[in-house]
């Protein structure tokens, strides 16, 4: 039991904590909680969570700053829980180094599915990346820089292939405009989010079946793009 | 220096009265003494009477009375016997002299008052017309910009001063200057606190080199400041007016929000409250299909929930002004596909079609924002239009701007109505016959004016239509235009 994977969860409100403590126990997660954010970073201190999942919402301190303290000294991923409507702080939260959010209320499945997005990546950045991602008929081999649909080659311009490869490398995670314009194109273009659309728009045109309800890259209204492939 | 200057032109020309009196005294000296032998006494007295009324009448009391004593004295020295002598010899010249010394001065008095009076008749006129010509221009105000600007400029023509200044206190206290340069760098000449019943509104300030301001000018300042504090006081009276109206009046949407809030709230809750509870007291077995249904309406009637609490949110958002849209660059479709991906459960029994050009420039909108139109618009549209009907959302450049359309093909809208469709609470059926808390439209009116758009509901031959305008100017900045890149890996 003790090779579970450890969970710490910072949320001041304890109905929420009960809730989330009670379905991860049940999934085979062990949980540690905390209701303050010096609490937090204390219990992350002294026993090293696998994943943190933080309310932006703290009594004591701004959930971005605990975002920030945390990201001084470890790597562990960090889930953002925040009401809807504060997409700035989502954004701010992103940008200081957590890895995804959840917008309460949300339902129990894209909890899960955020902390097992969160653990893989969390494994694979200790260099069992997989090179190779598959999204329904769609695969992309980051290794030989080539795009299928089932059989047929899909023709991608540089930075289309660019734009993609950074999506799918980090597939399953949200990606904020901030951050895929700085690594796709150049940190100075970072307030250029025109030209994401327009190079998203070329790129769902050419991968989705169809382009206006896409599947493979969901956009994050206000935060940014998701790139869905299978697990 | 001006003032030095200023004096000594007044003092020139209160002297050259006394002068011009002078001379005319010697004149009509030469002309008499002329024709001294075939005049009689008496009759040289009564024609020196003339000019001395002519000089009060003119002049005023100091150059009449002057001009008497002179006179006095030219009529004894040049006419009376023995000639070029002050003395007098025979009694009746005695007598004509003193008769004449009285009336003169008697007369110069007499004229020289009336004169004064007709003076200061003639300044009450003037005053009395400025006066009522700034309450004329007071009258109808109900702004305390254009109140002080009013009475700066009748200051400034009654006092011809330097430099007029009106300060305004309240709660934007704000000085007004009639000219644009700075006012001069010494302390005003003339401070008149404009004093209502309710305490001090401001104060006039008066820079005007020169002799001091006269006490009548002073009252005449008073009594404009005392008209400038009514009109100031009309004005905040009917500006509380207005605001006590539009407290009345969010304070009975409050109610009707509080009425239809609890109502809707109380819809989904119940509808969790009776499928947790028939799940809590085993009263469905584990393996049913009613169970998986009953799990079902929680999940749905709290998305429901939350909804809801997201339309007060945005309301309540938009009703404090903090409703600021964070624009970018946006392709319109994109918001638009994301909707109906999002809608796709919800919009199952009906058709959506999307008709937006491929070509349609850059948008510069809030995109949750705009997610938030086109879902309320939406399904607005999906709540009223019957099933299998079709929805079509439409998007064309006019001018500046980009003309989106949600065309339904449900009910029409009676035209006294399609005004009020987006005020909130307003509907066209009765309460109980939709759910909602009829705030939808409302909110897109609100988002759509934040960003400067406009929007509005019209009858389609099949169908409602609800249009909106977008601005394709963000900033003076036009819809960028990127170049495709088209090479191949």
């Amino acid at each position: 039991m003790n090779n579970a994977p450890h969970i710490l969860v910072i949320d001041d409100e304890l109905q929420i904590q009960r809730a989330i403590r009670t379905i991860l126990t049940e999934k085979g997660f062990r949980v540690t909680t905390a209701s303050r954010g010096e609490e937090g970073l204390t219990l992350a201190a002294t026993n090293v969570p696998d994943i943190i999942i933080l309310d932006l919402g703290l009594p004591d301190m701004d959930g971005v700053e605990v975002c920030t303290r945390l990201r001084e000294w470890t790597q562990c991923p960090i889930i953002i829980l925040s009401v809807r409507d504060s997409e700035r702080d989502k954004v701010a939260a992103l940008d200081k180094g957590a890895d995804d959010y959840l917008t309460k209320p949300f339902g129990i499945e894209e909890l899960l599915a955020r902390v097992r997005v969160a653990l893989r990546h969390s494994t694979s950045r200790q260099g069992t990346q997989s090179k190779v991602v598959q999204a329904g008929s769609l695969v992309i081999d980051l290794a030989w820089h080539s795009v299928k649909r089932g059989d047929e080659d899909i023709k991608l311009t540089a930075t289309e292939y660019k734009l993609l490869a950074y999506l799918a490398a980090n597939h399953g995670r949200v990606l904020t405009h901030q951050s895929i314009l700085a690594n796709v194109w150049d940190p100075a273009d970072a307030n250029h989010t025109e030209y994401l659309r327009v190079y998203m728009r070329q790129l769902r045109k050419k991968l989705e079946v169809d382009p206006e309800r896409p599947q493979f890259i969901l956009t994050e209204p206000g935060i940014g793009y998701r790139f869905i492939a299978d697990d | 220096m001006k003032s030095a200057a200023m004096r000594i032109s007044s003092l020139i020309s209160r002297s050259g009265q006394y002068i011009l009196s002078m001379g005319l005294i010697a004149s009509i000296t030469v002309v008499l003494f002329t024709m001294r032998g075939g005049l009689d006494t008496t009759l040289i007295a009564l024609l020196y009477l003339i000019p001395l009324g002519l000089i009060s009448a003119y002049w005023g009391v100091g150059p009449g009375i002057t001009s008497a004593l002179i006179t006095f004295f030219t009529f004894n020295y040049f006419f009376i016997p023995p000639y070029y002598t002050l003395a007098v010899h025979r009694p009746t010249d005695v007598v004509i002299l003193v008769i004449f010394l009285v009336v003169a001065v008697v007369i110069s008095q007499l004229v020289g008052r009336m004169q004064a009076s007709l003076v200061a008749a003639t300044a009450r006129e003037r005053e009395a017309t400025q006066l009522y010509e700034l309450s004329i221009a007071l009258t109808g105000l109900h702004d305390d910009h254009a109140i002080a600007q009013i009475l700066a400029k009748q200051v400034q023509e009654v006092s011809h001063g330097e430099y007029v200044q009106i300060n305004i206190t309240g709660l934007e206290p704000f000085s007004f200057r009639l000219s644009e340069t700075a006012s001069p760098m010494r302390s005003p000449e003339l401070t008149v606190p404009i004093q209502a019943a309710r305490g001090i509104l401001g104060e006039i300030l008066l820079w005007k080199p020169g002799p001091a301001i006269s006490s009548g000018g002073k009252r005449l300042l008073e009594t404009f400041a005392s008209q400038g504090a009514l009109a100031l006081e009309r004005a905040r009276l009917a500006q509380a007016e207005s605001r006590a109206r539009v407290l009345e009046e969010s304070d009975h949407l409050k109610s009707i929000l509080l009425s239809s809030v609890s109502h809707e709230l109380r819809t989904p809750l119940s509808t969790i409250k009776a499928a947790a509870s028939s799940l809590r007291g085993n009263e469905v077995s584990w393996d049913s299909p009613a169970r998986v249904e009953l799990v079902a309406a929680i999940d749905d009637e709290a998305d429901h929930l939350n909804m809801l609490v997201g339309n007060l949110l945005d309301m309540s958002r938009i009703e404090s002004g903090a409703l600021k849209p964070k624009r970018e660059w946006n392709i319109l479709s994109e918001i638009v596909g994301s909707v109906l991906a999002r809608m796709r459960h919800s919009a199952d029994e009906h058709k959506l079609e999307i008709d937006i050009a491929e070509n349609l420039p850059f948008v510069p909108v809030d995109y949750v924002q705009m997610e938030q139109v086109f879902t309320n618009l939406v399904s607005n549209s999906l709540k009223y239009a019957p099933s299998n009907t079709l929805i079509c959302i439409r998007a064309n450049v006019e001018g500046d701007a980009v003309h989106v359309q949600v065309i339904n093909q449900g009910p029409q809208v009676p035209s006294e109505h399609l005004e009020r469709i987006f005020d909130k609470f307003y509907r066209v059926t009765a309460a109980d016959r939709v759910t909602g808390t009829g705030l939808g439209l409302s909110i897109c009116k609100g988002i759509i004016e934040a960003h400067g758009g406009r929007i509005w509901a019209e009858n389609v031959p099949d169908g409602l239509a609800f249009n909106f305008t977008l601005p394709l100017i963000w900033e003076g900045v036009s819809p960028p235009n990127l170049p495709m890149d088209t090479e191949t890996e």
